[in-house]
């Protein structure tokens, strides 16, 4: 590797953390403005009012009425007041492990991005400053694409079980067990799902799977089960309603993050929603065609104009997956939690099985 | 420097064994003095640094940065795993264990060993650790559960193990040196022209490298098929066409490692899944819930336990 590769290389890393990490910020925005239209009400307009009174602001009003208007202010007013909120550390906790939790939480969210393509990888001809090809993606080639991207994902439970365990609080502990449970079940279904369309596609590099389906059809076309289990499973799997139990306010005050306060809570917060975010990412990549435009775009086409085209494509995609998402959420009632676990053991893990069953046996006839 | 692999292992082995006996939680409630851990820690510090002078290092700095870090995370979260006096922390050092293998199974480019690694151990049989651990810890830690139960014993047992294991490993390495130099192989005569003198088996792998340069060097086209598949590495046996460095195309790790497993191994992978399902239909029908049977037959002597308030 050499040095300019590993200049790129970090420069990428800076560009997709800061950009996601600055996405999450809105998409709380967006989450609340999609529950004030859900339930019929105006929703944040208020952060930055205070600001037209200062003498220096008054000239800048025409120009920040509408930001404060549509609530555009408030992510920023709620990042600086996570920055200074008072930092409580109960003295009853298992401090090492309670300080550990938060950072395990966000830092398995970020890394997982590391293989996902956020635009055409291959022979782009998306040249850079006479640097060479352009690869939207931190670590291209990666033959386990998907595989790593599930080896994080099952990381993802240690932050939960630590900042259950460590708070040393009931309610913490009953949110992690639950927590636990649920994310160990779902696994199954969602690892399972996939299968299919790796066998059809016969490669686990996300690149190759958006590279077939931009030759033949996108994979929800030939895999509706395993898109339907997936889309279930990603759900469980980010906490989002309706199986958000782990931290079901009614039961568990907050589960189990109760005890954290201030950058602490901010930390799993941000976790879940880059979660959020790398589950629309998989779907679009793996059943939506990933940055394929049916008869428009093609693998061949080379140069920046076609590459802006497909990141765009992509990033559509999984923006509308996931307004989706957060639609759901206003949609459908939480599950108890026998349903929960049935509907894991029960009900998907034997759908997932007979569709990697059926569809084993259609490739091979189908290859001969 | 060149220092023989037995005195190496003969000074190291020992020396890491005591600090690590050293450093075991004995039985007593009470944590061992300081001095005692940190003599433990010196002597396995002493070990491990004489056991590294006997490994080759790697060409590439950025590699070898990646290597020594991992490597000494692994070993000293193994450490850890056995010594601390917390179970979660036992675990948890555990995970660190296995994220830190696999990391260096990604520096020899084993992939999918490495994601298999992380997503089995770490992500599944941990985790059950783990929740394990904190539901059998409501009433605060026992005393079992933070001692070692024969720490001579098992010290001795592991570092044993270790010395038989780290010889062979050494014996191997020692001896693969011809193979990977073709330009090295001995002359038509079969003698070998190395500056040590040969041991048996060394002398055994130095006649089949002999043979090997010959069929390579044979004109018999089927015959040089063979030996290159036989010498290659088992990624670069694969169909062409999957991978194609020139191509901008990965080399196909999985595609290769599943083609291996299910042609050269199949009989080894039907035999562990056989082994799987009957664990796992004998767990289950372990844990599923049986009728409630008659506990006493004497309903006279004992009281009935389900008429209790």
């Amino acid at each position: 590797m050499t040095t300019i590769d590993l200049l790129g290389t970090f420069l990428k890393i800076l560009i997709v953390v800061g950009i996601s990490q600055g996405v999450v910020a809105y998409l709380i925005l967006v989450e609340r403005k999609i529950a004030a239209w859900a339930q019929d009400r105006i929703g944040p307009n208020r952060a930055g009012l205070e600001l037209l009174d200062r003498p220096g602001f008054r000239r800048l009003a025409p120009l920040l009425r509408p930001l404060i208007g549509l609530g555009l202010l408030h992510p920023i007013a709620d990042g600086v007041k996570m920055f200074v909120k008072e930092d409580v550390v109960p003295g009853y906790v298992n401090r090492p492990l309670y300080l550990l939790a938060p950072v395990l939480a966000i830092t398995m969210a970020t890394i997982a991005f590391a293989v996902v393509p956020f635009g055409p990888v291959g022979a782009t001809g998306a040249n850079f400053l006479g640097f060479g090809d352009v690869q939207f993606q931190i670590a291209p080639g990666i033959d386990i694409g998907i595989l790593y991207v599930f080896a994080i994902g099952s990381l993802a439970v240690y932050g939960v079980i630590l900042a259950g365990y460590s708070s040393n609080n009931k309610y913490s502990f009953l949110g992690a067990m639950r927590s636990s449970a649920q994310l160990i079940s779902y696994e199954l279904p969602l690892g399972l799902s996939i299968l299919g369309i790796i066998l059809i596609c016969r490669s686990l590099d996300l690149n190759a799977i958006i590279h077939w389906q931009d030759r033949h059809v996108w994979g929800i076309l030939v895999q509706p089960l395993g898109f339907l289990l997936f889309l279930i499973s990603a759900f469980a799997e980010t906490n989002r309603l309706p199986f958000d139990l782990p931290e079901s306010e009614q039961e568990l005050v907050g589960g189990f993050h109760t005890e954290y306060s201030a950058l602490k809570f901010g930390m799993f917060f941000l976790g879940e929603y880059l979660h959020v975010i790398t589950a629309s990412f998989l779907i679009t990549i793996l059943f939506l065609g990933g940055w394929d435009i049916p008869f428009l775009t093609d693998q061949a086409q080379t140069g920046w104009f076609w590459a802006l085209v497909k990141v765009f494509a992509l990033l559509l995609k999984v923006g509308l997956l996931i307004i989706l998402i957060m639609w759901v959420r206003w949609t459908l009632p939480r599950f108890r939690y026998d349903q929960l676990m049935d509907l894991a053991w029960k009900r998907m893990i034997p759908l997932a099985l007979l569709n990697l069953v059926a569809t084993a046996t259609i490739v091979q006839l189908v290859r001969g | 420097m060149t220092i023989p692999i037995e005195a190496a292992l003969a000074v190291a082995i020992p020396l890491l064994g005591l600090g690590t006996f050293l450093l075991l939680p004995h039985a007593h409630p009470r944590a061992k003095p300081r001095r005692v851990h940190l003599a433990g820690a010196g002597l396995a510090a002493v070990g491990l640094a004489a056991l590294m002078l006997t490994l080759a290092r790697p060409a590439e700095w950025l590699i070898a940065t990646f290597f020594y870090a991992f490597a000494l995370i692994a070993l000293a979260g193994g450490l850890l795993t056995i010594t601390h006096r917390d179970p979660v922390f036992n675990a948890l050092c555990f995970a660190l264990v296995l994220l830190a293998t696999s990391a260096l199974f990604l520096l020899v480019d084993a992939q999918f060993l490495a994601a298999g690694t992380v997503i089995v151990y770490a992500g599944a049989i941990v985790v059950t650790f783990l929740f394990v651990i904190m539901l059998a810890q409501a009433e605060g830690q026992a005393l079992y559960d933070r001692m070692t139960r024969a720490p001579r014993l098992t010290t001795l047992a592991s570092f044993l193990l270790l010395a038989t294991l780290a010889y062979s490993v050494a014996l191997v390495r020692g001896a693969e040196r011809p193979l990977l130099k073709p330009q090295e192989y001995p002359s038509a005569t079969g003698e070998a022209t190395f500056a040590f003198k040969p041991s048996e088996i060394e002398t055994r792998l130095v006649k089949a490298s002999d043979l090997a340069g010959r069929a390579a060097r044979s004109g018999d086209e089927p015959l040089r098929q063979v030996v290159r598949m036989a010498l290659a590495p088992t990624a670069s046996t694969a169909p062409a066409q999957l991978g194609d460095p020139a191509r901008g195309l990965p080399p196909p790790h999985v595609a290769s490692l599943g083609g291996s497993l299910y042609t050269e191994h199949l009989l080894t992978v039907e035999l562990a899944g056989v082994l799987l399902f009957v664990a796992l239909v004998g767990a289950a029908s372990i844990a599923a819930p049986r009728p409630p049977q008659p506990l006493l037959r004497d309903t006279q002597t004992a009281p009935t336990p389900h008429l209790y308030p």
